[in-house]
């Protein structure tokens, strides 16, 4: 992806700082990627030095994190989940099935690319990724946010068109609750 | 004027502490569990990370209301409550004072929480007005029997007395009974294992929490740290005779806590009923047994 680069106040660049240190995390476990996570978590591998937390709701998660081959069916509430979380947030596709359909390239039930659909912000490579590979993900995550380029979020409130197209290519006429674009314009999101 | 100071730096202090403490009950969680663990002031970063959260999702204004009205309940409280160096509205408010206004923050939550129509969080606050219910009966009979023990009301009295003998006089020397009761009912009372009935994040997805995003989390947060401060300075109040200096308030404050996290971690969690029975059994008839004894 081309890194933007934009002019940022100082008063940005601290809060970079700090928030990169508390990323709550909403793992929404579809595929077989989940068995990772609790490695992850645990005494092991320990995320929580990074600030990382697995959190509940959406609403108070800022990654929402996609372990695995994602169906018609579960498309629908990840995309309804990610329109409640609260922005910044960040998506990121873990295994090969978000990235190209991976070993469910044939199913006629599965999407393929996951970046039709929302703004993905990281993939994770590998089927299945191990927790080195997550851990070295949410490293890139947290650097990206200090450097201020990860805005791949804005992304779906000024490009909304282009994913509504795709997710309604899937759904037919379909039914969020949030009207993104007037989201954007009311919390001057450009 | 040092009143007034003391009335604008006293919830800034109690915040302040409070955070270092949720803190270091996130460290000391992760060190039991043989893990590394986040930063001391993970809290602060978390709470910045919050408040600077770009959009914010409203319910409607008693959702707004309902947060100012949990951290405004709070800090009222916290004024009612007597520390070294300041005691000034303890005058005019008594224990029973206290024992009402501590209700409000959970009120306002329950009236926001409404607002936001979340089944989660519905249950969420029905378990923690059970909750209350549970732990109320035996801290509201620790208080009274305090109050007949010492004839008297007044909680910065009460620290008086205390104070006289040096341990020999603490409240949970001169009555166990009654002390015993009162550290059960805290540990109900600051949400903690086996108790947290109400949050249970893996089975109502955090309760009253589940609908509140971004700056409402950042309050609550901030109500949380000087929640803490409020409850473990009752029970040092009551029972621990009060501090003469802050080194020691927050010694006797360290050690209170270390010993309901450490009760926190081996537990699982009571299911609701459970939790409300145990409240009323074994606390309940601790906090009964106690006041009989100060009565014969
Ligand atoms: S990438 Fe591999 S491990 Fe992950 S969901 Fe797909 S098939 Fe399963």
């Amino acid at each position: 992806m081309k890194q933007k680069i934009t002019q940022r106040s100082a008063w940005d660049r601290i809060l970079a700082k700090l928030n990169k240190r508390s990323l709550w995390m909403l793992h929404y476990c579809t595929g077989c990627g989940a068995i990772e996570l609790p490695p992850t978590m645990t005494a092991r591998f320990d995320m929580e030095r990074f600030g990382i937390v697995p959190m509940v709701t959406p609403r108070q998660a800022d990654i929402l994190l996609i372990t695995g081959y994602l169906s018609i069916k579960t498309l629908k509430r990840i995309i309804l989940s990610y329109e409640q979380m609260q922005a910044p947030k960040w998506v990121v596709g873990f295994g090969s099935c978000t990235i190209n359909g991976g070993m469910y390239w044939n199913s006629y039930t599965t999407i393929k690319r996951l970046d039709m659909y929302l703004p993905v912000e990281i993939y994770i490579a590998g089927c299945m990724p191990r927790p080195e590979a997550i851990i070295q993900s949410f490293d890139t995550l947290i650097n990206r946010i200090d450097k201020g380029v990860a805005n791949s979020w804005k992304d779906y409130y000024t490009n909304y068109d282009f994913y509504r197209k795709n997710q309604e290519k899937v759904f037919g006429e379909i039914e969020t609750y949030n009207d993104i674009k007037s989201d954007a314009e009311k919390f001057g999101i450009k | 004027m040092n009143t007034v100071l003391w009335i604008i730096f006293y919830p800034l202090i109690a915040f302040c502490i409070g955070i270092l403490y949720m803190g270091y009950s996130r460290k000391f969680n992760a060190r039991v569990e043989r893990r590394y663990g986040p930063s001391w002031i993970q809290p602060i970063y978390d709470i910045f990370k919050l408040m600077s959260k770009r959009t914010n999702i409203s319910h409607g204004w008693m959702h707004d209301i309902s947060i100012l009205m949990l951290l405004g309940g709070t800090i009222l409280t916290l004024m009612f409550i007597p520390v070294p160096g300041f005691s000034f509205f303890s005058q005019y408010g008594d224990m029973l004072v206290i024992m009402y206004i501590i209700l409000i923050p959970s009120l306002g939550m329950a009236l926001g929480v409404g607002e936001t129509a979340n089944p989660n969080g519905s249950i969420g606050i029905s378990r923690a007005l059970m909750m209350l219910a549970g732990y109320d009966v035996p801290f509201a009979l620790s208080f009274i029997g305090m109050g007949m023990l010492n004839h008297t009301t007044s909680m910065f009295r009460l620290i008086q007395i205390q104070q006289a003998h040096g341990i020999a006089s603490w409240g949970i020397v001169t009555n166990p009974l009654l002390g015993l009761a009162a550290l059960i009912a805290l540990q109900g009372m600051m949400g903690e294992k086996p108790f947290e009935v109400y949050i249970a994040p893996h089975e109502i997805a955090t309760g009253p929490m589940t609908e509140m995003g971004g700056k409402f989390l950042g309050m609550m947060f901030i109500t949380h740290a000087i929640t803490i401060f409020v409850e473990l300075t009752i029970f040092i109040n009551l029972f621990l005779g009060g501090a003469v200096t802050w080194i020691d308030l927050i010694l006797k404050q360290v050690v209170v806590f270390t010993l309901i996290l450490s009760v926190n971690i081996v537990f699982g969690r009571f299911r609701v009923d459970d939790a409300m029975r145990f409240m009323w059994k074994i606390p309940g008839s601790l906090a009964v047994l106690g006041i009989l004894f100060i009565i014969f």
